[in-house]
């Protein structure tokens, strides 16, 4: 936790030049390669409401715009919305007699209050709920017909635009006539691809096209009133910015005009490696559960290195530097620290092609796999300030909850490790600054740690893995700023 | 960077036999009503309001300098009904901060001179942010972490946040040490 109230002292590479504290990087352990949030492709797994933690399958969710149905913010502050009850005081009804009134129980009435800025249904003369949720008025949007028309024609674009494609690329098929696509052979046809992506027949969208009539511009528009410069504005009745922007569709001018906004839902959110596909973490489904059923981290698979201590840094000085390294995986690891440099450049081979890829291709409906592409470069290592490496390459014990409670810190211990505990120990090591190093530049020592892993991933028949692999990561230290 | 070790007078704290370290000076009202489940740090001039409801904390809490813990109270048409807090484990309550909530889950971090209100709802796994005010009956789902007056969603937390907080309530009970003489 320390990492979310702290500035980031420790900072890891990422295979992709990226440099990032060890919380917001994954390990993939197919790959045995550090990823962070750029170099993978997020997904959206469940949707779901914040306020009322109600789940919500995806094409409702498109449906109802992803927005909650049951919560509502505040128009006013974006707080969320409370439902108030109050007894409604009997209607006088005239048609009714007196005497009728008074038998009625006082009904039970409902409107939505915002608890921060004292924002109700009332002031805008929205007319109290029966009900406790739901059942509010909608607005529909005057110009939704105008949307719809927009929305059809333009899908009825894409779709013959992807048409022509399908019938130029087939007809180039033709030509060569040597052997039969699978989609000539199976009959599989562009009407097949229209249903599978989900779109509508090529007949609806000629006619959509036809039947199009665009927007013309107006010769002649309504002149501003006459006052409109001059009169007075009363900021107080006038809706801010980003009052306004919260409401695309309507925009109200007048604080009078401000309608409860539905709830933006939330998404759970899996990653995946984008070089190998596998899972680098997957939620549960519940939206109340913070638990995953994936959970490939930097964090479980990566030494972590913590400082303990430090001296000011000063040009031209070695100073001591106390770290903390913590081994969270459940095998012992071998490690030892070396230079940045010295970290062996790996080369990623190109992957096979599959069967299930060519057999893609020849369905034309080839992927853009561009995103597929990892890009893999180092950054640049400042070198002001150069570590003495210690000759010593040391073993550090797997994690084991139940190791706290014991109390053994009889290790050995010499200069250079100063205690052992179970799956931490702390090293002693010296760091030199640049005789040239400015003064008030930032400190940061870099130092790259190889280390053993052991892969968990049972092997399968057509990738026999070796289970002892050893890793190098790359770790930047941050050490304040070089002082006189 | 590791936590630093915070030194305590040992005269002035109790420590129970669960291993709940309590100042002395602190008010805890209806203490009958109080559970600390153990391990948990009460320090000075924190409040407890165990005579309005109960209050009921779980493993590793730490309750910093001068914060309240107050059942939230709701109002009905007939006068007005206390409800009990209750509290997850490793929960950091930092100084100077009233917690209203109904229900505060497990690893969650909730800054200095924070304002929790009434009846909150706070889900496991998140983060009220420093000098932070939530209106009353807000719901903070899991992995949020909250800032502002009135706090709204900045940004989420990483995955690793229970495994993270359980450190860090951890360490900070382990480096939580009374001063040597005395």
């Amino acid at each position: 936790m320390a990492y979310l109230i702290q500035p980031d002292y420790v900072q890891y590479f990422c295979t992709c030049g990226q440099i990032k504290p060890i919380t917001n990087l994954y390990f993939c352990r197919h790959c045995l390669k550090v990823r962070c949030g750029f170099c993978i492709c997020h997904e959206v797994d469940s949707h779901y409401c914040a306020n009322c933690l109600e789940n919500m399958p995806s094409s409702e969710a498109r449906l109802k715009k992803n927005r909650c149905s049951s919560c509502f913010d505040c128009p006013s502050c974006f707080h969320t919305l409370s439902t108030r009850a109050t007894y409604a005081p009997a209607r006088q009804d005239p048609a009714a007699g007196d005497a009728k009134v008074e038998n009625k129980q006082p009904k039970k009435m409902y409107y939505l209050s915002c608890f921060n800025c004292r924002w109700t249904s009332r002031d805008v003369g929205i007319p109290d709920q029966p009900v406790a949720s739901g059942g509010w008025p909608e607005r529909t949007n005057p110009f939704a017909n105008r949307f719809g028309q927009l929305l059809e024609y333009f899908k009825a674009i894409a779709q013959q635009e992807k048409q022509d494609k399908l019938d130029k690329e087939r007809k180039k098929y033709a030509i060569r006539g040597k052997y039969i696509t699978l989609t000539d052979k199976t009959g599989l046809t562009g009407a097949m691809a229209r249903t599978t992506a989900g779109l509508p027949s090529s007949e609806s969208s000629s006619s959509a096209i036809a039947n199009f009539v665009p927007s013309q511009a107006k010769e002649e528009v309504e002149e501003l009133p006459e006052d409109y410069h001059t009169k007075e504005v009363n900021l107080k009745l006038i809706t801010t910015m980003p009052q306004r922007l919260a409401s695309p569709e309507w925009q109200a001018q007048l604080v009078s005009r401000l309608q409860p906004i539905a709830r933006p839902l939330s998404v759970k959110r899996s990653q995946r490696c984008r070089r190998c596909d596998h899972n680098l973490t997957k939620p549960e489904y519940n939206p109340g559960s913070i638990k995953f059923k994936i959970e490939l981290l930097a964090y479980y698979h990566v030494p972590e290195v913590k400082i303990i201590s430090f001296e000011t840094i000063k040009p031209g000085c070695t100073t001591e530097l106390l770290l903390k390294l913590t081994n969270p995986t459940a095998h012992e690891m071998q490690i030892s620290i070396i230079q940045p440099d010295e970290v062996p450049e790996v080369e990623e081979k190109e992957e096979p092609k599959s069967i299930e890829k060519s057999l893609e291709k020849s369905l034309n409906l080839e992927k853009d796999t561009s995103w597929r592409q990892v890009i893999e470069r180092k950054p640049l290592l400042p070198t002001t300030i150069k570590l003495h490496k210690p000759e010593l390459s040391f073993t550090l014990a797997q994690r084991d909850d139940a190791a706290e409670y014991d109390d053994d810190s009889h290790h050995e211990t010499n200069d250079i490790i100063l205690w052992r505990k179970s799956n931490k120990l702390a090293l002693r090591l010296k760091v030199t600054t640049d005789e040239e190093a400015k003064v008030g530049s930032p400190a940061v020592a870099i130092l790259a740690l190889q280390y053993s892993y052991r892969n968990t991933v049972p092997p399968t028949a057509n990738s026999p893995q070796t289970r002892d692999h050893v890793l190098y990561t790359t770790v930047a230290i941050h050490l304040g700023t070089v002082t006189q | 960077m590791e936590l630093q070790d915070t030194y305590y007078n040992k005269s002035e704290y109790v420590e129970t036999a669960s291993g709940n370290k309590v100042s002395r000076q602190t008010v805890l009202c209806g203490s009958q009503n109080i559970v600390l489940h153990g391990k948990v740090i009460v320090q000075s001039d924190a409040i407890i309001r165990g005579d309005l409801a109960n209050v009921k904390t779980g493993r590793f809490c730490i309750i910093s300098k001068g914060s309240v813990l107050r059942p939230p109270f709701k109002k009905f048409s007939k006068g007005v009904a206390f409800f009990p807090l209750q509290m997850g484990d490793h929960v950091f309550v930092g100084e100077n901060t009233v917690v209203n909530a109904a229900v505060v889950g497990s690893y969650v971090y909730i800054g200095k001179n924070v304002v929790i209100g009434r009846r909150c709802v706070l889900k496991d796994c998140c983060m009220i942010e420093d000098n932070s005010v939530l209106p009353a009956e807000t719901v903070v789902p899991s992995f949020a972490r909250y800032s502002g007056s009135p706090a709204r969603l900045i940004t989420t937390l990483p995955e690793a946040t229970p495994d993270l907080m359980t450190e860090f309530t951890k360490s900070y009970y382990q480096h939580f040490l009374p001063t040597a003489s005395v």
